[in-house]
């Protein structure tokens, strides 16, 4: 195993857009062995109330630098966006599974949900580095909330919005888009890769599985420890045609097939 | 750190330890896990997580939440069963130096017969502890730990079918917890544990239903060290077997305390969660207390609180 716990100061913590912050750190061991989809358990403040860590997805690597793209949704994330440069943060990572890339998708249609966009940088990265072609479907409440769109296309993503209010893009969800590619029926071998909010996962399972397109998700949970031995942080998986198994989150995920999600219960 | 000196040694029912710091069932997986992060040769013990006959499936999720300083908890002991872990789980640990612990549970004294007898006679069981305080279980589980005659019963039973060292975790949910305590002394455990987690809830105003699944789940951390500390202390008072004491020791400090509250030993929990060099830690900060207290042995400190009388 190559896991790390990190003890390190904090580069830039900027906003990147309302509600959102984009922190940068040094972890070169973590940044070392990262790979597409892989998390980390971000300490924020201990003895303040605050007891467990915060599983951040790993946005990018750069040298021996990492980054993290955050949404602010409570105690934890707001007391993160007030941390300023040089505040020491505890960094433990990289935790779970990575998405499979082995069969060389055409194109890839990644698939992010809010900050679920965020899970899947490394991966856009990775597949742009082998050529692969990849349209990516980005959804936000509005157009403040606009992740990541200039990163994707700097490395050559098609990338198509959708807000929920219409202020820029289409006037309504990622998952329409992902309807109206898949029913053009042009494409050659696709694979979907998503990440976002649960009822965005469902719905996306959902549409594929009617498509019969492989499709691999990116689960969120509450986590304890994000090493395998609470079992706080599992999701309904299907083992075979009847079973179902609860599969930790930080271990066997946070990458799953969609289709072996039990979504009925999930 | 030098804590290879014996100032730590402790035998805790029959048990021989380098040092009193166990990691508490259920936060510490079966060992592996923290490979990267524990080396287990250093640990006084290891207690895996609760196993039972046949494996369990668990609760379904939430299963956890975050509360202020602590965490509840509603697992539903999902775990591989004894054969899976006799199979599966044990030889990894029989490649250290360490004593290892199995926490059991069942549903009914049969279940918790079986478990026992199968480990009884498995390669590398230390010692056995028994959990009849997991709050998360519709029957069984805690309903042995809050009523003296079935804990009483159950021990019985199980002392009669296992020469291994015997440790009965305690459940803090209890109006007197040492008329239990009592019980389960003379009915013949060699050891008691505690304390297991505190029956709590969390409630989501805003949509009005509850944080977990199960409704209700185990609160941990550091919200419940004065509890445990307190219970560790009536315990000690009325029995005469060591006390493995814990609940939201977080640092060797934390620790300290429940040595002077009565415990012979003490076991880690939430903390690997925040912290997964915990347990490690918890050990150094205790060496580093009696050198600078200049006692020749950890046993100086048990039952050490000063009061005037
Ligand atoms: C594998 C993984 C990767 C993630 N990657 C990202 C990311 O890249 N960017 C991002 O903005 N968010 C990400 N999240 C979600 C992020 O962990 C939560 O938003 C964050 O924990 C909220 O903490 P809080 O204290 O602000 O919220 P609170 O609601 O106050 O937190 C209370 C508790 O619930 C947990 N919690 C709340 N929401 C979530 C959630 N959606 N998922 C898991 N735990 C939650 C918290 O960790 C904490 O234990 C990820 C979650 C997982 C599981
Ligand atoms: C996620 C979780 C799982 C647990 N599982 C078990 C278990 O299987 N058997 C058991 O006896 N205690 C179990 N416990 C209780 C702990 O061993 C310990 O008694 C309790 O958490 C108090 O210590 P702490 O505050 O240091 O965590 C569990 C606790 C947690 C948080
Ligand atoms: S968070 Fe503890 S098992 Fe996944």
């Amino acid at each position: 195993m190559n896991t790390f716990d990190t003890h390190t100061t904090i580069i830039s913590n900027e906003k990147v857009a309302e509600d959102h912050y984009l922190l940068r750190c040094e972890c070169s061991d973590i940044a070392k062995f990262a790979r597409p989809g892989q998390f980390i358990h971000v300490m924020i403040s201990q003895g303040a109330g605050l007891l467990l860590r915060r599983p951040f997805t790993i946005y990018t690597v750069n040298g021996r630098e990492i980054t993290m793209l955050y949404q602010i949704i409570g105690e934890g994330t707001k007391q993160l966006s007030k941390m300023r440069r040089e505040a020491s943060i505890q960094v433990l990572g990289p935790l779970g599974n990575t998405f499979d890339i082995a069969k060389n998708p055409e194109p890839a249609i990644l698939v992010g949900g809010g900050a679920g966009i965020a899970s899947l940088m490394l991966l856009a990265v990775a597949l742009r580095a082998q050529d692969t072609p990849t349209i990516g479907l980005i959804g936000a409440q509005h157009q403040d909330r606009l992740l990541s769109v200039d990163d994707l296309e700097e490395i050559g993503v098609k990338v198509h919005i959708a807000t929920d209010d219409g202020s820029v893009g289409h006037h309504g969800f990622v998952t329409d888009i992902l309807t109206d590619l898949l029913h053009k029926n042009d494409l050659h071998q696709p694979t979907i890769y998503a990440c976002g909010p649960h009822g965005m996962l469902a719905a996306v399972a959902k549409i594929t599985e009617k498509f019969e397109v492989p499709t691999q998700v990116a689960m969120e949970n509450r986590m304890g420890c994000a090493m395998g031995v609470c079992l706080g942080c599992v999701c309904p998986v299907y083992i075979d045609d009847k079973r179902i198994e609860y599969q930790r989150v930080c271990t066997e995920g946070p990458v799953f097939n969609a289709s072996d999600i039990a979504w009925e219960i999930s | 750190m030098n804590t290879q000196n014996n100032s730590l040694n402790v035998n805790i029912g029959g048990i021989r330890m380098r040092n009193p710091v166990m990691t508490a069932s259920g936060t510490f997986g079966y060992g592996s896990e923290y490979a990267d992060f524990v080396d287990l040769n250093r640990l006084g013990a290891v207690v895996v997580k609760g196993v039972t006959s046949v494996p369990w499936s668990g609760n379904p999720m939430n299963r956890i939440m975050e509360t202020p300083s602590g965490m509840l908890n509603a697992i539903g002991l999902q775990n591989v069963g004894v054969d899976g872990f006799i199979a599966e789980k044990l030889p990894y640990l029989q490649d250290f130096d360490v004593p290892v612990i199995v926490n059991v549970c069942g549903k009914t004294v049969e279940e918790y017969l079986t478990v026992v007898k199968k480990l009884t006679v498995a390669e590398g069981v230390a010692g056995i502890e028994l959990n009849i305080s997991c709050p998360n279980l519709d029957c069984g589980g805690m309903s042995f730990g809050v009523n003296a005659k079935l804990a009483h019963e159950l021990v019985k039973e199980v002392r009669t079918k296992t020469q291994l060292p015997l440790l009965v975790k305690l459940s803090p949910n209890v109006t007197d917890i040492t008329v239990i305590a009592r019980a389960i002394e003379e009915a013949g455990a060699d050891a008691l544990s505690a304390i297991n987690t505190l029956l709590g809830m969390a409630i989501n105003a805003e949509t009005r239903e509850p944080e977990l699944a199960n409704i209700t789940g185990g609160l941990s951390g550091p919200a419940i060290k004065p509890v445990a500390l307190r219970l560790v202390w009536e315990v000690y008072k009325s029995v005469s077997i060591p006390i493995v004491g814990m609940g939201g020791i977080m640092t060797g400090t934390d620790a300290v305390e429940f040595f002077i509250a009565g415990a012979s030993a003490v076991a880690v929990g939430t903390a690997n969660f925040v912290n997964p060099q915990a347990s490690l830690e918890v050990v150094d900060g205790i060496y580093t207390y009696l050198e600078n207290a200049d006692m020749k042995s950890i046993k100086e400190l048990v039952g050490s609180l000063k009061i005037d009388v």
